[in-house]
């Protein structure tokens, strides 16, 4: 039945699989002719702006993490590292934290950094007139919520220390707070930025601004004077391409040093270029939230029921190309507070109807399951959904809307169930319980399936205030088995993101986290 | 002639009016939230809540519209809510690119178009009506996407001639026009084709051969000139639809144009950039409708405008 519905994917994306079957095909010759002369990279969309207090999209992000530092950063492997400050403290409480700003760091306009443009900076982004829309990293720092609410002209928990160091206090203990600072809202901007700041940025990150044609490309030069060793390339061009098959073209006529694979050729891809491909476990759950306050899914039989009732290997297999591996939990496999020995629910249709049955709907019932018209990927998902919850009296309906409307309806709570997947803000397991499954969370803050629990919620309070690493995984386990047990989504599968690199590039690597590619190892070499 | 012009200009003013308030009532009406676009995937309540009232969001609709009325009575479309860029600014830098690539395109259009329509029409039935007619038949069919997408494959990724996309100099503006241009070639070498195929049979040209003009002066001036006007009205049509921005050839082609800002505004819903979109378009669109009335009056004089 998946294969018959893999088939019948809407004509229009056949023929330009058919077409790209052709365009590879045809390029096998040239594509290996060509070089790149410096590293040209890629975004879908034109950043919303270079101004980090705007950054709220992983667009913006990636091109905020090339230019700014924080006080920390992520590397690709989404290590927390050292950034502007090269060693930080935690008070035993764990609610009050010190920062030493790395010596001789300057921006790239000759200023130097001092501690007081970190407060400056934070002030900004906290500051109402700013607009920006992404506040919550920094508001665990005490005080922060009433100077973004007006109510206050300073932060009383953020304190300068003369010219070399900045200290925290925040409201309650956060052992996750150096992370936090890695995110690119919190990067370090000089003071008083010009009104342009967004057009014109001026940062201490391995690469300079020149130049940004909107909706066409932005171009980086080195910053000789890093303080984490300049770049090996002289610049670095970031080109804006929307189309991905448009994509694959530049990166097979040699104008892309890096492309991900377009989704529907990934067996192509593996047969024809396996040394081009680099392959990296995304942290990025897929999976359909149901809606704890609605009807029949309020009850966890029927959700276990549904859980048993997708053959989620099969769809992975067959719809994902396999790109992925199952889930088995909401935190991703390569972090810590994952289970490893936590199986997946089995697929298991008896299982399904003797659950149903006990939840008094031995018949089945009728549902809406809500996706995103301009995600072709996760369509095709909903539909193999769809097929196999009708074997065990499940009727799905499929709504199609666009983004923006499935968001402010799955937000809402007025969705049964919607497809989606969650992109990490930090790699850390509270990025997968606190947003996903907390009470405080529901609708905007990340939690779509309303899944409410006390212990859950007292849990990973608990866990964000252990700062012992240890102690908090062993808490992170025990508080996803609690939710997986209560099923709160269909748990479907973590992405492998997949990627071809030019033969000429050297030293990149897929990051992890949006924001842990800084392009400082990568440069074009002579054709290996 | 400037009568009309001028009356016509002043009849657009209630036109923009009406496209604003029902532009500004549908944007209230449609599903999405443009705080949630700018806050991202994860928020919190109180930043939205905070947002809304930043914004004049949480202030009744005929409040909102008496704002941003006021801001276009002074020349000011407002900032994105996005990106925070004035709205008339970044239209301004993208309405150049569309031009251009819209105005390759007709001239590729008028060219091919009504060369390859004049052409079958001499002879119809024959060989080359037979086969500019496939051309036709061909351009109309395929879908711009298709078109783009196999342009992209032959000249740029396998033969290497021109760019796959992006903006820049002539080479990369040749493949988006061939892909914009490719149905108006083809819809106008239909009509032109029908069009002198009517007038050619008239006495009047049956007139001018007999009073021994050459056949090219009987065909260019006095059979075609008869048959200019359905040619205009595909013409203009065509440009106001080109000028107001060719999404899917900007999207695939990477033209950093109007069409992909409106498109992203409208993903976004970023409700000054889509509101500045619309009227900046429309006044775009009435300007292109007057032009082609005038070009009317002055192929055909009989064409009086009361």
């Amino acid at each position: 039945m998946l294969r018959h519905l893999h088939r019948t994917v809407n004509l229009f994306d056949t023929a330009k699989s058919a077409l790209f079957l052709c365009l590879l095909a045809g390029c096998k010759q040239s594509g290996e002719r060509a070089q790149v002369r410096e590293p040209v990279y890629y975004e879908r969309d034109d950043p919303r702006s270079l101004d980090p207090a705007l950054s709220t999209d992983v667009t913006t992000g990636e091109m905020i993490a090339l230019l700014f530092d924080g006080l920390t950063q992520f590397d690709g492997d989404g290590r927390l590292l050292p950034a502007l400050s090269d060693r930080w403290t935690a008070d035993r409480t764990g609610r009050r934290y010190v920062f030493h700003l790395r010596a001789g760091v300057s921006f790239h306009d000759g200023r130097s950094v001092a501690a007081a443009d970190v407060k400056r900076s934070f002030l900004r982004v906290l500051n109402p007139q700013t607009h920006g829309g992404r506040v919550w990293p920094l508001l665990p720092i005490a005080g922060a919520g009433d100077f973004a609410d007006g109510h206050a002209t300073d932060v009383r928990g953020i304190e300068v220390l003369g010219d070399t160091a900045v200290a925290f206090t925040l409201t309650e203990p956060l052992a996750v707070f150096p992370k936090f600072l890695a995110m690119p809202v919190a990067s370090v901007v000089p003071s008083s930025p010009p009104s342009d700041f967004g057009q014109r940025p001026v940062g201490t990150g391995p690469w300079r601004f020149v130049a940004w044609q909107h909706d066409d490309y932005l171009r980086f030069a080195r910053n000789p004077n890093y303080w984490g060793g300049a770049p090996l390339s002289e610049s670095l061009t970031v080109r804006i391409i929307p189309e991905a098959l448009t994509r694959a073209a530049e990166f097979l006529s040699g104008r892309l040093s890096v492309v991900e694979v377009p989704f529907g050729e990934t067996k192509k891809w593996e047969q024809e270029h396996p040394d081009w491909l680099k392959r990296r476990p995304a942290l990025r759950p897929v999976y359909v939230p149901l809606n704890n306050r609605r009807g029949p899914l309020r009850d966890a039989r029927v959700r276990q029921a549904i859980n048993h009732a997708v053959n989620v290997p099969e769809i992975l297999r067959t719809v994902w190309n396999g790109r992925g591996a199952l889930a088995a939990g909401s935190i991703p496999p390569t972090l810590g507070g994952s289970d490893p020995s936590r199986r997946p629910y089995s697929y298991d249709t008896s299982v399904a109807r003797r659950l149903l049955r006990a939840a008094g709907y031995p018949d089945g019932f009728a549902v809406q399951l809500w996706r995103s018209g301009s995600n072709v990927e996760l369509g095709q998902v909903a539909q193999a959904i769809q097929a196999q919850l009708a074997a065990v009296g499940i009727r799905v309906e499929i709504v199609s809307r666009d983004a923006s409307s499935m968001r402010e309806a799955v937000r809402k709570g007025d969705t049964d169930m919607a497809i989606l997947d969650w992109w990490a803000d930090y790699p850390d397991a509270d990025n997968f319980l606190y947003p996903l499954f907390h009470s405080a969370s529901f609708g905007p803050g990340g939690n779509y399936s309303f899944y409410s629990d006390r212990i859950t919620d007292s849990l990973i309070m608990v866990a964000r205030r252990t700062v012992d690493q240890s102690a908090r995984e062993t808490l992170y386990r025990r508080i996803e088995t609690r939710v997986f047990d209560a099923a709160p989504w269909i748990y479907l599968w973590f992405p492998v993101d997949l990627w071809a690199e030019h033969p000429s590039i050297e030293g990149w690597e897929v990051p992890v986290i949006f924001n842990g590619q800084h392009w400082t190892k990568v440069r074009v070499t002579a054709r290996r | 002639m400037l009568q009309l012009v001028a009356r016509r200009l002043l009849a657009t003013i209630p036109t923009l009016f009406g496209v604003l308030v029902v532009a500004f009532l549908l944007l209230n009406v449609v599903p999405g939230d443009p705080v949630a676009e700018m806050v991202g995937e994860r928020a919190d309540s109180a930043t939205i809540a905070r947002l809304r009232g930043e914004l004049h969001l949480d202030e009744p609709i005929p409040v909102q519209f008496g704002h941003y009325l006021w801001g276009v009575v002074r020349g000011d479309l407002g900032r994105s809510y996005i990106t925070q860029r004035p709205v008339l600014g970044d239209l301004a830098e993208r309405f150049p690119k569309t031009l251009q690539l819209a105005g390759a395109a007709m001239l590729l259009a008028v060219i091919s178009g009504i060369t390859l329509g004049v052409i079958a029409a001499i002879r119809p039935g024959g060989l080359i009506d037979r086969f500019s007619m496939l051309i036709a038949y061909v351009g109309v069919s395929f879908p711009v996407y298709w078109v783009g997408l196999l342009l992209i494959l032959l000249f740029a990724v396998a033969l290497r001639w021109l760019p796959p996309s992006g903006y820049g100099g002539i080479a990369f503006l040749v493949l988006p026009a061939l892909t914009l241009g490719t149905r108006s070639i083809a819809f106008l070498a239909r009509m032109t084709r029908g069009a002198m195929l009517d007038v050619l049979p008239s006495d009047f040209v049956r007139t001018a051969r007999a009073k021994g003009l050459s056949e090219r002066r009987v065909i260019g001036w006095h059979a075609f000139r008869n048959a200019l006007l359905p040619i205009i009205t595909v013409l203009g049509l065509d440009v106001g639809n080109y000028l107001t921005g060719s999404i899917l050839t900007e999207t695939i082609f990477s033209w950093p144009g109007v069409g992909r800002y409106v498109l992203l505004a409208i993903q976004k819903r970023d409700l000054p950039a889509i509101q500045g979109s619309i009227l900046f378009l429309s006044v775009i669109f009435v300007l292109v409708n007057l032009l082609t009335d005038v070009l009317y009056a002055k192929a055909d004089p009989r064409v009086a405008y009361d």
